[in-house]
C-alpha cells in the first residue's frame, strides 16, 4: 500500500518527522518497506518570469532572454522554444539542477551568448503534458518558489507492507485510523452526500443477486450526463501517488475511492448493459461452465462454474470483485454511468483471481475482506466526486441489495488471560484505551471487557485477536524476557539423527565434502542414466515446476552429483570429492503422498590434491570410492559387507559393484559409464556411490566389543599366489581365513601383479591368463611369542589348503 | 738426547698432530700413533724399565705427564670434532620450513549444516528434541491445520510447488493439488503435536520449497529451522527470552534483538525478529539497507486454532513457535553475497568453511 503523506495528513494529525512515524509503524506491525520522496528530483527548478526576449544575434531559432527567478539579478538564458513571450511565467532549471532525465544544468555558451539556466517543458520535468514548448505557468505563480512546491509535486510516499489480516489498512482512511491509534492523534473519515436530481436510479436499473452468500451486498447508482475526459491535477496526483495510472475522470474517481476508503468500485457504461422494460438488468450469479468474458485487459477469459460474475441478460459483463469486462467499459462516448459498489465473498474472489492469474487492486481487497457497511457510503462519496469532476448529475437513490447486515461481533477480553499469554504487566486500563483508540467499543465485564468489533476489522473474531492488538500497540519491546519454566524435558538426538551425523563425520574423515543439491530432477535423467525404477514406481511430478530441467523430484542422488562434477570441471576445479545426504522420492499410480527415502551418495573425480613439490596427484578411481564406503561402513559398525560385481546402466561394466550387507543389496558403487559422463558433460574417471541410509542404520551398531590388545609380537610371512584371472581377492582371503586356524591374526594384500599386455614372450613372468597376488600373513598367539617351529607347519598347511581350494600356485 | 728431551719432543710432536687432525678419523690415527699398543709414547713408556733407578722416577713422572696431557688434548679435540660433525650433519639436514606440509584435507560440513548444527546444539542445550517430517506434504499439514483456511490469501503468499496427485482426488482450485512440496517446516509442528502430548520442546530443521527463481537472494529450495514449545504457562516473554538467547549464541553478545509485530496465520500474536546489523551496529549502512536491523526469523504464540486441529486444549496449554531460514543466517554470518553458492556444489566454496 502506497501512502502519500500529503494525503494522509488531511486525515490524521502527524506531528512527528517521517522517520519517527516509520519507526512507530514498524514497531506496531505495519512495516514501512520504503520511503519515496517524490518531486525531490526537481531540486533547483524554480518559478521564473521572462523579463525580456530578444532574437539571438547569430541564430534564427534561438532567443536571448533575461529571466527573474527571485534573485537579485535576473538570469541570462538562451532558449530554443518559441511558445512564450516576455512576461510569461515558466519553470526555470538553475545552474546545478538535475532534471529527471539525468541532465545537469551548467553554465553554457550558445553561439557566443552566455546561458545561466534552462527554461523547461513539461516533458523535461516529467510532469506529463505537451512537449512542444515551454510549460507556461499561470500568471499568479510566485516567482522564485521551488517549482515542486508550487506545483504540489513534493510529497513523501510510504510503501507499507499490509499483512493479509488487515484489509482495513488497504485504504487511506484505515491507515489514518491506525496511525491515529499508534501515535495517539485524532483522525477523521471523509464523507459526503451527493446532490441528487432527475429520475430515480431505481427506475433505470434493477439488481438481482442469485448468490447472496457470495455477494452479501450489491449497490448500484446511476449518473447521467457524464462528460468523460481527463481528471483534474489534484486527482491525478493522488491516484498516481497511490500507484494507479490516470485513465479518465470516471475511472480515476473509482480508483480514488478505492484508495481512500478501501471500497473497490466499478463503473459500467449504462447503455452497454442489456435492459428490459427500460431498466438495465444487473444479475449477480455464478458463471456457467465454459462461459467467456473479455476482460478490461483485452484477454478472453474462460469461466469456471464457481466463478462469480456480474451479468446482464445476455451474459457476463464483469468478473465480480476482480475485473470488469471490456464491452461495458466506460469510454469517451459514455454518457450515463452505472456505478457498482458491492461486497463479494473472500474465498470466491481469491479462487477466481488465482485460477485466472489475475490480481487487481479490487481482488486484493475483496479476498481480504471489504466491509459491507462501506458500500453505500463509498457510493455516495464517489457519486459526489464524479458529479464534481465530470459534470454529471446523480440520479436519486441507490439500488441496494443487502439482505442481511452482519451482526456486530462481541468478544470477551479477560485481563488475566491477556497477562498470562503475554507475560507482561499490562493493566486492564491500558488494554482498554488501546482498543478504544483502534475504534473498538468496550463494556466492562466481570473479568475484563466485552468488546464490540466494528465491521471494518473482520480479522478480530477471537479473544486472542484482541490480545494481539493490545500487545502490538502496548509495545513488544516492553515485554520482559523470560525462559520457559517447564519440567520434564530432556534435549537429545534420536538414534537415527545420531546416525545421520555419523555418516557425515565418516565421509568427511574419508575426505569428502558435503554438498546440498537440488531435490529437483530432470525427467530426462531417467534416459541419461539408463535408470529403471521399480515395478509400478514413477517419479514424483511437479504440476508447476520452475523449468523442464526441474520438473520432477529426484529418485536418486546420482544425477545431481554428476551435475556437480560437471559444474566444477567446467570451472577448472577438477578435483571433486563430495557427498550428499538427502531424500529421494518415488510414487506409484493411485498413491497420494510419495515415498521418501533417505540416501547417502558420493562422487570422486580428479585427485585428492593437486601435485605438490614432493607428491604426485594420483587419479582417483573405483578403489578410492570403495575406500570411502568402507570407512563409512566401519564407522557405522556395519559388518558382513560384500562388494559383488554388478551391471548398472550408468556405471562402467567391470568397474562397478553392488554393496551387499548381510545378503541385502544396500547400494552401488562404480565408475560412471562413458556415455553417461558425456550426457552430463563430465570427464572421467568419475567414481560414484549411493547407499540407502535406513538399511545401513539397521545393520550398523553403535556398540563396540573390546578385543584384547596383542601382548606378544607376531610372525609375519609373505606369500605370492599365482591364480587364474577369474579368482578374486575375496576368494583367496576367504580360503586363507578358513585354513589359517587360531594363530592366523591378519591378512594384508600388498601387491597385485600382471604381466604387461605388450610384454614380449621372453619377458613374461606369469603363464597366460594368470595374475599374482602377494599377501602378508601375520601369525600371533595371545599366550606366547611364536617361534618359527610353531608357525612354519601351520603356514605350510595353509598354503596347501589355499592352493587346493583356489588352484593357486605359490610363486617364487 | 736425554729421555726428558725425547719425551718433551714427543709431546710437542703429538700435540701438534692433535691440533692438525681435521676429523675424528685422523684424530683416532693420532691416538693410535702415540698411545696405541705400538704407539711411540707407549714405546717410550715401555722403555722406562731399562732406565737406571735414579733416572726412573723423574722419567716416569714426566712420561705420565706427557701421556695425561696428550689424552686431555685428544679428548678435547674429539669432543670439539664431534660437535662440529653433529653440527654439520644437522645443518646438512636443514629444510625450508616454508615449504608446504603434506596435508590430506578432511572433507567439510556444508556451511548451511554448520549453521543448522550450531542452532540444534543451542536448542538441545535448552532441552529441545529434534523433529522431522516429510518434504512432500499434504495440503492439510502445510496449510489447513496451520490455520490457513482454503482460499486464504496467505496461501498465495508462499508460492507453492504442487505435486501431481495420483490418488484421483481433485484440488479445489485448478492447477493446484492436495499434495505439495512443503513451503515451510511448520507442518512438523502439526505432526509433532499429533504424536506427542505436551510438554513439547522441539526443533525441526529441514528443506523447504517455494516457487522463486534462483537469484542472489532467492532459492526455490532452502533450509528452514522450526521451533515449537507447548507447555503450561508459556508466555510471549518466554518466546522473547528464548530468541534473545539464541541470537546472542549465534551472532555474539553485542547483537541486539527486536520483535516487530507481524502476521502469520498459525501464530498470534506474531512477530518478525530483527537483529542489529553486524556491520554498522545499528546505525544503518548499505548491507542493512540503512535500517540498522536485519530480519532473521518469524515467530509467535501458537494460534488456538492450531491447537484445536490437534486436540490440545488452548485454555490449559499455550506455546510458541518460530521459524528461520538457515541460508539467510549463513549469508549474514559469513557475508555470502549470493545464495546460489549454497546449492551449486562448487568445491572451492564447499572447502571454505
Ligand atoms: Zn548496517
Amino acid at each position: 500500500m502506497r501512502v502519500s503523506l500529503k494525503w494522509l495528513s488531511e486525515l490524521v494529525d502527524i506531528d512527528v518527522d517521517v522517520s519517527t512515524l516509520c519507526d512507530r509503524l514498524d514497531m506496531t506491525g505495519t512495516k514501512v518497506e520504503a520511503v519515496h520522496m517524490t518531486g525531490a528530483t526537481l531540486d533547483g527548478v524554480v518559478v521564473g518570469q521572462v523579463l525580456t526576449k530578444d532574437p539571438h544575434p547569430e541564430a534564427d531559432k534561438l532567443s536571448c532572454c533575461t529571466v527573474d527567478v527571485g534573485e537579485a539579478e535576473a538570469l541570462s538564458i538562451v532558449c530554443g522554444a518559441t511558445n512564450f513571450k516576455a512576461g510569461d511565467k515558466v519553470p526555470v532549471a538553475t545552474v546545478g539542477a538535475t532534471l529527471p532525465n539525468g541532465m545537469t544544468i551548467k553554465k553554457a555558451k550558445l553561439r557566443g551568448q552566455v546561458s545561466m539556466g534552462m527554461m523547461c517543458s513539461s516533458t523535461e520535468l516529467a510532469v506529463g503534458g505537451d512537449a512542444s514548448g515551454l510549460l507556461i505557468l499561470p500568471e499568479d505563480a510566485p516567482i522564485g518558489v521551488a517549482y515542486g512546491t508550487y506545483a504540489g509535486l513534493s510529497d513523501t510516499v510510504l510503501e507499507l507492507e499490509v499483512t493479509p489480516n488487515r484489509p482495513d489498512c488497504l485504504s487511506m482512511v484505515g491507515v489514518a485510523r491506525e496511525v491515529g491509534a499508534v501515535m495517539g492523534s485524532p483522525f477523521k473519515t471523509p464523507a459526503s452526500l451527493p446532490e441528487e436530481a432527475g429520475a430515480p436510479a431505481a427506475g433505470a436499473v434493477t439488481v438481482r443477486v442469485d448468490n447472496p452468500d457470495l455477494c452479501p451486498r450489491y449497490t448500484a447508482r446511476v449518473m447521467r450526463g457524464v462528460k468523460v475526459g481527463p481528471s483534474p491535477d489534484w486527482l491525478v496526483q493522488r491516484i498516481t501517488a497511490a500507484g494507479a495510472r490516470p485513465i479518465n475522470n470516471v475511472v480515476d474517481v473509482t480508483n480514488y475511492i478505492l484508495f481512500e476508503l478501501g471500497q473497490p468500485l466499478h463503473a459500467f457504461d449504462l447503455d452497454k448493459i442489456a435492459a428490459s422494460g427500460g431498466k438495465a438488468e444487473i444479475i449477480v450469479r455464478t458463471a456457467i461452465e465454459g462461459e467467456e468474458l473479455k476482460t478490461l485487459d483485452g484477454q478472453v477469459r474462460r469461466l469456471a462454474a464457481d466463478t462469480l460474475v456480474i451479468a446482464d441478460t445476455r451474459g457476463p459483463v464483469a468478473l465480480a470483485g476482480v475485473m470488469g469486462g471490456e464491452d461495458s467499459e466506460v469510454s469517451d462516448q459514455t454518457v450515463d454511468v452505472l456505478l457498482e459498489s458491492a461486497c463479494f465473498d473472500t474465498s470466491t474472489t481469491s479462487r477466481t483471481s488465482r485460477r485466472l492469474g489475475l490480481i487487481s487492486e479490487a481482488s486484493l481487497r475483496f479476498e481480504r475482506g471489504v466491509d459491507p457497511e462501506l458500500a453505500a457510503r463509498a457510493s455516495d462519496r464517489a457519486a459526489q466526486l464524479l458529479a464534481e469532476v465530470s459534470g454529471g448529475t446523480v440520479a436519486p437513490g441507490i439500488v441496494d441489495v443487502y439482505p442481511a447486515a452482519p451482526e456486530p461481533c462481541v468478544l470477551r477480553l479477560r485481563g488475566e488471560r491477556l497477562r498470562a499469554i503475554i507475560g507482561a504487566p499490562i493493566t486492564d486500563d491500558e488494554a482498554a484505551s488501546i482498543l478504544v483508540s483502534l475504534g473498538l467499543t468496550l463494556e466492562p465485564a466481570e473479568d475484563g471487557f466485552d468488546v464490540t468489533v466494528p465491521t471494518f476489522r473482520p480479522d478480530l473474531v477471537r479473544e486472542i485477536d484482541l490480545i494481539e492488538e493490545v500487545v502490538r500497540v502496548w509495545g513488544m519491546e516492553r515485554v520482559p524476557s523470560t525462559f520457559p519454566g517447564g519440567r520434564e524435558r530432556v534435549g537429545a538426538l534420536t538414534a537415527g539423527q545420531q546416525r545421520d551425523l555419523s555418516i557425515g563425520v565418516a565421509l568427511r574423515a574419508a575426505g569428502l565434502n558435503e554438498h546440498i543439491g537440488y531435490a529437483f530432477a530432470d525427467p530426462r535423467d531417467m534416459e541419461r542414466l539408463g535408470w529403471e525404477l521399480g515395478p509400478d514406481e514413477v517419479p514424483v511430478e511437479l504440476i508447476n515446476p520452475m523449468s523442464e530441467e526441474q520438473a520432477v523430484m529426484r529418485w536418486t542422488l546420482a544425477a545431481g552429483l554428476l551435475r556437480a562434477v560437471s559444474y566444477n570441471q567446467r570451472r577448472g576445479a577438477g578435483d571433486v570429492h563430495i557427498y550428499e545426504l538427502g531424500n529421494v522420492f518415488v510414487t506409484a499410480p493411485g498413491r497420494k503422498q510419495p515415498k521418501q527415502r533417505l540416501m547417502v551418495g558420493g562422487v570422486l573425480a580428479g585427485a585428492w590434491e593437486r601435485p605438490s613439490w614432493d607428491q604426485d596427484a594420483r587419479p582417483l578411481d573405483f578403489f578410492d570410492g570403495k575406500g570411502a564406503v568402507e570407512t563409512l561402513l566401519t564407522e557405522l559398525g556395519v559388518d558382513r559387507v560384500k562388494f559383488r560385481t554388478s551391471e548398472r546402466a550408468w556405471l562402467q561394466a567391470g568397474r562397478s559393484a553392488d554393496v551387499i550387507v548381510r545378503g541385502d543389496v544396500v547400494g552401488w558403487i562404480g565408475e560412471v559409464a562413458p556415455q553417461v559422463l558425456d550426457a552430463y558433460g563430465a570427464t572421467g574417471p568419475v567414481t560414484m556411490f549411493e547407499l540407502g541410509v535406513a538399511p545401513l542404520g539397521k545393520a550398523g551398531t553403535r556398540t563396540r566389543a573390546y578385543s584384547e590388545v596383542p601382548r606378544y609380537p607376531s610372525v609375519n610371512l609373505d606369500i605370492a599366489l599365482v591364480v587364474d584371472e577369474e579368482v578374486t581377492s575375496e576368494q583367496l582371503v576367504h580360503a586363507m581365513t578358513s585354513a589359517g586356524g587360531k594363530l592366523l591374526d591378519g591378512i594384508r594384500l600388498f601387491d597385485v601383479y600382471r604381466d604387461p599386455q605388450d610384454a614380449p614372450a621372453g619377458e613374461r613372468r606369469l603363464p597366460e591368463g594368470k595374475k599374482s597376488l602377494a599377501f602378508s600373513l601375520s601369525y600371533r598367539s595371545n599366550e606366547q611369542t611364536l617361534s618359527d617351529e610353531v608357525v612354519r607347519p601351520v603356514h605350510e598347511k595353509l598354503l596347501a589348503k589355499v592352493c587346493r581350494a583356489t588352484g593357486a600356485e605359490v610363486r617364487g | 738426547m736425554s729421555i726428558a728431551e725425547e719425551l718433551s719432543a714427543l709431546r710437542d710432536e703429538a700435540l701438534d698432530a692433535v691440533v692438525s687432525a681435521t676429523d675424528l678419523d685422523s684424530l683416532e690415527a693420532v691416538r693410535i700413533a702415540y698411545l696405541g699398543k705400538k704407539g711411540s709414547l707407549t714405546a717410550v713408556l715401555r722403555g722406562l724399565g731399562s732406565l737406571s733407578a735414579e733416572e726412573r722416577p723423574a722419567a716416569g713422572k714426566l712420561s705420565n705427564e706427557v701421556r695425561i696431557a696428550l689424552e686431555e688434548a685428544l679428548t678435547q679435540k674429539r669432543s670439539r670434532l664431534e660437535s662440529e660433525a653433529l653440527a654439520s650433519r644437522i645443518s646438512a639436514q636443514a629444510v625450508d620450513v616454508t615449504l608446504p606440509g603434506r596435508q590430506r584435507m578432511p572433507g567439510k560440513r556444508h556451511v548451511i549444516h554448520q549453521v543448522v548444527d550450531e542452532i540444534v546444539q543451542t536448542f538441545v542445550g535448552l532441552g529441545y528434541e529434534i523433529g522431522e517430517g516429510p518434504e512432500v506434504e499434504l495440503d492439510y499439514y502445510n496449510f489447513t491445520a496451520l490455520n490457513h483456511p482454503a482460499d486464504h490469501p496467505a496461501r498465495a503468499l508462499q508460492d507453492t510447488f504442487y505435486v501431481r496427485d495420483l490418488s484421483g482426488d481433485r484440488a479445489v482450485v485448478e492447477g493446484e493439488s492436495d499434495v505439495l512440496l512443503r513451503t515451510h517446516t511448520s507442518p512438523v509442528q502439526v505432526h509433532t503435536m499429533e504424536t506427542k502430548k505436551p510438554p513439547i520442546y522441539v526443533l525441526a530443521p529441514g528443506k523447504v520449497y517455494r516457487r522463486d527463481v534462483a537469484d542472489p537472494s532467492h532459492l526455490p529450495q532452502f533450509t528452514q529451522i522450526e521451533g515449537l514449545v507447548v507447555d503450561e504457562g508459556i508466555t510471549f516473554g518466554d518466546l522473547k527470552g528464548t530468541l534473545e538467547h539464541f541470537v546472542k549464541r549465534m551472532f555474539g553478545d553485542v547483537s541486539r534483538v527486536r520483535l516487530r509485530p507481524h502476521f502469520f496465520p498459525f501464530t498470534e500474536p506474531s512477530a518478525e525478529v530483527d537483529i542489529s546489523c553486524g556491520i554498522c551496529g545499528g546505525e544503518g549502512c548499505r548491507s542493512c539497507g540503512g535500517e540498522g536491523w536485519l530480519e532473521i526469523l518469524g515467530c509467535g504464540m501458537v494460534d488456538p486454532n492450531v491447537f484445536r486441529h490437534v486436540g490440545i486444549d488452548p485454555e490449559r496449554y499455550s506455546g510458541f513457535a518460530f521459524g528461520m531460514g538457515a541460508e539467510r543466517i549463513a549469508a549474514l554470518k559469513y557475508g555470502i553475497p549470493d545464495l546460489r553458492l549454497f546449492i551449486e556444489g562448487d568445491m572451492r566454496f564447499l572447502r571454505q568453511f
